[in-house]
């Protein structure tokens, strides 16, 4: 175990196959006490497997994991000290609200808990989670919020040392969903402990997360700060997962002064470092960071408008650049862009990535302007 | 439904007509006068409601240790992971392709041996033994999801507490089902009670009816009264549990 503080969770070269099927390559890592860590990727790529072995409900193939400081490989669910919350609710449908909070505290046999102690703990943890009036109804009397709901207060109130959360909001609709969003991350920090969360869904990630880890075919991707993910992608898998609209990739070759050049435009890495010239790369692009202005100029791209998106906060365009290629760009949204419309496009500081051809980043790119 | 109903109704009328009447031709199907003779002779010269009673006594006992013994076995099978489970099931699966006639004579042997024959245990204990309503009860608790143990395991509750608290419950139309399926069977059952059981006063419905019928001269009245009165418990027993005859309510445990 590392010195200094105590990470809530360690997970040190954790690994799982299923027979000779491989779901999860050797991976480590650590999560903060407090800190809100969110495992994000596609369906299948191993993070709802990362935690159920958390959880103790899938055994490891290989590894260690400590919970706390302890190492609970070979310890019960029920003695790893913390709580789940599944992506079907899970909830007890015979008992009545009150009784699905209850239940983790009547099953503690030392100490056991006194009934009025129990029940102070049920009103407390249906307080943070505002459902304090809901104790004497069934789940199936519930709205699916409201059932999320039982679920975290069945969780929190435990007082387990870490949470668990696996797509707790996949099925509710998109305006429960920003406002359970908000809940969750009030009552993470009104609760302050630990919390894994598995989500598929990016907005939902960079929006509540401390950090972010990237999974993908059972391996990692990337570790990382929201920012650290959409501003420097670790590879182009990250890249296109990250960010909406998608970054786009192009094919590319590093040239003679390690530079590349895309539609007559030279881009200049900030690091060469591990550069070859003559070596395939792509270029990465994120439409964010493509601004599209009135006047070309040189280092500017230029085209024509194809379609146009707009947003009401945003606009995007996709125009076709005069070599035939198409990206997309971020407009003004109060300038009418139709199609057919000859523009211009600045590429922006951020905009531009360069990766190797194992699909690694490798630099950050900046037009040159000759 | 007609034909279903026919057998029916004329065991009905032959329980309730004299031997003289029984056999004019054309028949009466509505007894003229109604004849009590047959039920009273059988509740006051045979131990018909000894044999009732034990049938009830046996037939009862049976499923609800059944109901216990199956669906504890039918939840370790579909919910829980150990050493062998997929062995232990097919084995399982096997033993209730044996015809109960293959089984009597070991079955016989080893309730002598035991030195049970005569008693209720030998007829209590045998049905015990067959894995038809573990299969059963498995079906109707491979259909809870996983998560429902899973969330009970990290809520810190005990196999037994999970399969008591939340299994069971939720299950309940199923094991009705399993209890009405179990009950019936046993309350029919015959060749295994004849054989297990000589004593009279330890004997079931089915057996001792079957004693009613001499030789050379069967009484069909009384024959037919024995079947009414026999068919009135299971009746009642049906007709309370059905409306329990509804699928798993798992409405609220999960999202929709």
């Amino acid at each position: 175990m590392p010195t200094g503080t105590t990470p809530a969770i360690e997970m040190i070269q954790v690994a799982k196959s299923f027979g000779d099927t491989e779901v999860l390559q050797p991976l480590s890592i650590a999560v903060a006490p407090g800190e809100f860590m969110i495992l994000l990727g596609p369906s299948g790529c191993g993070k709802s497997t990362i935690l159920k072995m958390i959880a103790g409900l899938e055994d490891l193939s290989d590894g260690e994991i400590y919970v706390d400081g302890k190492l609970v490989n070979y310890v019960r669910p029920k003695e790893r000290n913390v709580a789940m919350v599944f992506q079907n609710y899970a909830l007890y449908p015979h008992m009545t609200v009150r009784d699905n909070i209850a239940f983790p505290l009547r099953q503690l046999k030392r100490p056991r808990l006194s009934r009025s102690e129990i029940n102070q703990r049920v009103l407390s943890a249906a307080e943070i989670v505002t459902l304090s009036d809901l104790l004497d109804r069934r789940p199936a009397q519930l709205s699916g919020g409201q059932r999320q709901r039982v679920a975290l207060a069945r969780a929190i109130v435990r007082q387990p040392a870490v949470f668990l959360m696996d797509e707790p909001l996949s099925n509710l609709d998109a305006l429960l969903r920003a406002e359970m969003r908000t809940s969750l991350l009030e009552m993470h920090n009104r609760v302050g402990r630990a919390t894994v969360y598995v989500t598929h869904d990016q907005i939902e990630a960079m929006t509540m997360a401390d950090r972010i880890v990237v999974l993908e075919g059972g391996r990692l991707q990337q570790v990382g700060t929201p920012h650290d993910l959409y501003d420097a992608p670790a590879n182009t898998f990250v890249a296109r997962f990250i960010g909406s609209p998608q970054m786009l990739l192009l094919a590319a070759e590093v040239g003679p002064a390690l530079d590349v050049e895309f539609e007559g435009v030279r881009l200049l890495p900030d690091c060469t470092d591990g550069l070859q010239a003559g070596r395939p790369a792509t270029i990465g692009l994120r439409p964010t960071g493509l601004r599209v202005v009135d006047d070309g100029s040189p280092g500017h791209l230029s085209g024509t408008v194809r379609r146009r998106d707009y947003l009401g906060s945003d606009c995007f365009v996709e125009v076709e650049l005069d070599r035939g290629r198409s990206v997309q760009a971020r407009a003004d949204p109060a300038r009418d862009r139709p199609p057919g419309d000859t523009v211009a496009l600045a590429i922006g500081g951020e905009a531009a990535h360069l990766f190797d051809d194992r699909g690694v980043r490798v630099a950050g790119l900046c037009p040159v302007v000759p | 439904m007609a034909i279903a109903l026919i057998p029916f109704l004329y065991v009905i009328s032959t329980a309730l007509k004299d031997t003289n009447s029984l056999f004019s031709y054309p028949p009466d199907w509505i007894p003229s006068p109604i004849y009590w003779g047959n039920l009273r002779s059988l509740l006051q010269d045979q131990p018909f409601v000894r044999w009732t009673i034990n049938t009830l006594f046996v037939s009862g006992a049976v499923t609800i240790l059944k109901i216990w013994f199956d669906s504890a076995a039918a939840y370790a099978l579909a919910k829980m992971d150990f050493y062998g489970k997929r062995s232990l099931a097919l084995i399982l699966l096997l033993s209730v392709a044996i015809p109960i006639a293959a089984l009597i004579i070991p079955l016989f042997f080893v309730v002598r041996y035991l030195g049970l024959l005569n008693t209720y245990w030998a007829l209590i204990l045998p049905p015990l033994a067959n894995p038809l309503g573990i299969f059963m009860a498995r079906s109707f608790i491979t259909a809870i999801p996983d998560s429902l143990p899973a969330s009970a395991r990290l809520d810190g509750a005990s196999e037994f507490t999970i399969y008591r608290k939340i299994v069971l419950p939720l299950i309940r139309p199923g094991i009705v089902v399993l209890g009405m399926f179990t009950f019936m069977l046993q309350y029919t059952s015959f060749i295994w009670p004849l054989i297990a059981v000589q004593d009279s006063s330890r004997q079931v419905l089915t057996v001792g009816i079957s004693s009613l019928k001499s030789a050379f001269l069967p009484d069909w009245g009384l024959l037919s009264a024995a079947m009414l009165l026999a068919a009135v418990p299971i009746t009642l027993v049906f007709l309370a549990v059905q409306k329990t005859f509804v699928v798993n309510d798992l409405s609220g445990a999960l999202r929709e």
